[in-house]
């Protein structure tokens, strides 16, 4: 029996990539396809397939367990915020040992070696480490849980897909409309290792794992195999903006010198609590709270009673001139420092062990890739 | 009449809620005598939040007896039942729009109706809302010259506050964002430019989903001749969001974001210029609201002052427009879908 006859059962259904393996599975000929939505109102895209559509939330076991059912197949791409990506996984997985699930696909991310991989991280065989970043560490920590729900004999496989692109990809959508507004700055000629995936190859990849026996405990790295920069992704959208103003340059360094120059956390949450307090919208909303009126009273009493000198001191020191807009300096937009630790890896990943024990070949090269995404952005008037 | 008129609101989800009830709670002629829910807890949340004082229950069947009216605004697939049971009860009725889901229930109410002598209005409140009535005096007095056509493109990611999520069923939504946001345009276009006499139309349902996209091109035959109009819908992306109505002098345009006006573009003096219209209304509040002003129109209706904007009946040629947009339906190419199977290509 092809597990095409079995009951699935999708999470982050409602996402990019949960959409388009819920497409394909309709395409594939799936029978019975359950997809967990979360946010009704999300569900547009999904609402389109002959497939069921089961309310519940991944935060709750028992939701989940439910809107499982009988389901055989588990492919889990949802997502949640912060600490939230252990429960939902790990209720996920619960749910799906409890009900007997016969393969698990665990949409995991290449993130989990740090949004700037370090050399030596280009197989599945390395160690993962401590990135400080929560996404990426809460990612690493997923995967561990999936590893002890193997070890108990749930049939897991884990998937890291890296860049993943195609049409409803937020990707795509923002660049075309950061290239349109002016706002896009190649760092270090965009040499960073984009690591593209197509998302169709990514649910090829998705399928494989599910037929292949030998995937089971495994882990794979999953991306176009292409050796894609982040100049070449981003150059490649912009023949699809009419006028599109010239990209800019910048180099890694003095991104990281820029945000080296900014205040700290604290201070910096500090001064700009400081400024916040002094708007006068602020302080408008605040008195309508009865004890903010008799503090804010109370601290201008305060500074009516300093001296002068001590008053200017005081002022000065929460009047810091503005610190520039790092999306915004003039004409020049300055990259955001998650964008810089992104953009800026050399590790291109290795899709070896993919190809050799899942039979994984990527089949949509790039260029074709973005001609999909193109025709999909001009249909969804984002062009 | 001199007593207010009794209503029950039937359906307590997110629009009774935002609209059907402050409307009734606000009009000085209506007294809320019920409000329905099979979840009673919704209702009677929806009641103390409002201070709303009436009956709550969750059979709708018992309060027909105790009232003149109901508003009816279940989900769409019990909109049929629900007013044949009221109409055989002698009671009015406003329906949430789409009156039905199909045309033969639809025909089956307005002939009840008919019988009956109970009026059955449908809930289109934008044919209240100003830049509404503005752009039909602009067409009656042929202010754009000889009409051109009409492009209508509304869409945005859906984020409509449902309560109850049903309009992801097809068999209780009875269609995707035809039904649900296309029936208002049809209602006003065919009000505007007359019968459809011919249309072709495309969505991207799967095959037993609903649509997410829409797009319909139409051909009226009406009071100004010839109209070839194209409207374009969907859930899942932005589109302009405006009516633009092309005149061979000028050219209106009716935008989402202020439906008290209308823009009116033209050529002056060798130069583009844009004229905003807008008519001098007092703001009363939410008595300024649509929902409030189809209210009224309801209610004069009851009292035989002045016949509903919308009856049944043109809500039923609107359904029948539905059901031949869906009958010819064709799917949108989506060549970035539409791949051929993976394993096929790679064994090949």
């Amino acid at each position: 029996m092809s597990w095409l006859q079995k009951p699935i059962f999708v999470t982050g259904a409602t996402g990019f990539i949960g959409g388009r393996v819920c497409e394909r599975l309709v395409q594939a000929g799936a029978k019975d396809v359950r997809a967990l939505v979360h946010t009704v109102q999300h569900a547009s895209r999904i609402a389109r397939l002959p497939i069921t559509l089961v309310p519940g939330s991944l935060l709750d076991r028992a939701s989940v367990r439910e809107a499982m059912g009988d389901a055989k197949i588990v492919i889990h791409c949802g997502l949640a915020p912060a600490r939230g990506i252990l429960s939902t996984t790990e209720n996920a997985l619960k749910a799906a040992a409890d009900a007997g699930v016969e393969r698990f696909v665990h949409m995991s991310t290449a993130a989990v070696h740090g949004l700037t991989p370090a050399p030596g991280s280009e197989t599945e065989a390395a160690a993962l480490p401590r990135t400080g970043d929560h996404y990426c560490d809460n990612k690493g920590r997923a995967e561990r849980i999936v590893h002890s729900f193997h070890r108990r004999g749930l049939p897991t496989v884990i998937l890291r897909p890296s860049i993943v692109y195609g049409p409803f990809s937020a990707w795509s959508i923002r660049l075309v409309r950061e290239l349109r507004d002016g706002k896009v700055t190649l760092i270090d000629r965009g040499n960073g290792a984009c690591n593209t995936g197509y998302v169709d190859n990514l649910v090829d990849a998705v399928f494989l794992a599910i037929e292949k026996d030998q995937a089971v405990g495994e882990t794979f790295y999953i991306t176009d195999g292409e050796r894609i920069t982040w100049g070449d992704f981003i150059r490649a959208h912009v023949p699809m903006v009419k006028n599109a103003p010239p990209l800019q340059e910048i180099s890694k360094a003095e991104v990281a010198d820029y945000y080296r120059r900014q205040p700290g956390l604290i201070w910096g949450s500090i001064q700009q609590g400081g400024r916040l307090l002094r708007s006068r919208e602020l302080r408008f909303l605040l008195r309508r709270i009865p004890a903010m009126g008799r503090i804010e009273t109370a601290v201008w009493g305060w500074m009516q009673a300093q001296p002068e000198q001590r008053r200017e001191r005081i002022r000065a020191r929460f009047a810091t001139p503005e610190t520039v807009e790092p999306e915004n300096n003039g004409n020049f937009s300055m990259p955001e420092e998650v964008t810089l630790a992104t953009q800026t890896g050399t590790v291109f990943f290795s899709i070896d062990k993919a190809k050799r024990v899942l039979g994984y070949q990527p089949r949509i090269p790039f260029t074709r890739g973005i001609g999909l995404v193109e025709q999909w952005l001009r249909f969804a008037n984002h062009l | 009449m001199g007593e207010r008129l009794r209503i029950a609101i039937l359906g307590c989800g997110a629009i009774t809620k935002s609209r059907h009830l402050p409307a009734v709670l606000a009009h000085p002629d209506v007294q809320l005598a019920a409000l329905v829910d099979t979840d009673v807890e919704r209702a009677m949340s929806l009641a103390r939040t409002h201070h709303a004082q009436c009956r709550i229950t969750a059979d709708y069947q018992s309060v027909l007896g105790e009232v003149d009216a109901i508003i009816n605004a279940v989900p769409n697939h019990l909109h049929a039942p629900v007013i044949i049971d009221a109409l055989n009860a002698g009671v009015h009725v406003l329906c949430e729009k789409p009156l039905t889901t199909t045309s033969a229930d639809a025909r089956a109410c307005c002939e009840l109706a008919a019988q009956k002598n109970l009026v059955l209005a449908v809930g289109m409140n934008r044919r209240f809302q100003p830049g509404t009535l503005i752009l039909r005096s602009i067409l009656e007095d042929g202010l754009l010259g000889s009409l051109q056509g009409y492009d209508c493109q509304y869409g945005g990611s859906y984020d409509w506050e449902t309560t109850s999520g049903f309009y992801f069923s097809k068999a209780e939504a009875g269609g995707g964002v035809l039904i649900d946001y296309g029936v208002h345009l049809l209602d006003t276009l065919v009000d505007w430019f007359g019968p459809v006499v011919n249309l072709e139309y495309q969505d991207d349902d799967w095959g037993g989903g609903i649509e997410a996209n829409a797009i319909v091109d139409l051909h009226h035959r009406g009071n100004y001749g010839d109209v070839h109009g194209l409207m374009r819908l969907s859930r899942t992306h932005e589109l302009p969001n405006r009516l633009l109505v092309k005149g061979s002098e000028c050219w209106s345009e009716s935008p989402a974001s202020d439906t008290d006006v209308v823009l009116v573009h033209r050529r002056l003096a060798g130069s583009d210029v844009t004229m905003t219209l807008r008519r001098p209304e007092p703001d009363l509040g939410f008595r300024s609201n649509s929902f409030y002003k189809q209210l009224e129109n309801f209610v004069r209706g009851v009292q035989g002052s002045e016949p509903p904007v919308v009856d049944g009946w043109h809500a039923l040629s609107v359904i029948q427009l539905i059901e031949q947009c869906y009958a010819n339906r064709r799917r949108i190419p989506e060549p970035w879908s539409d791949l051929a199977d993976a394993r096929s290509e790679v064994s090949s």
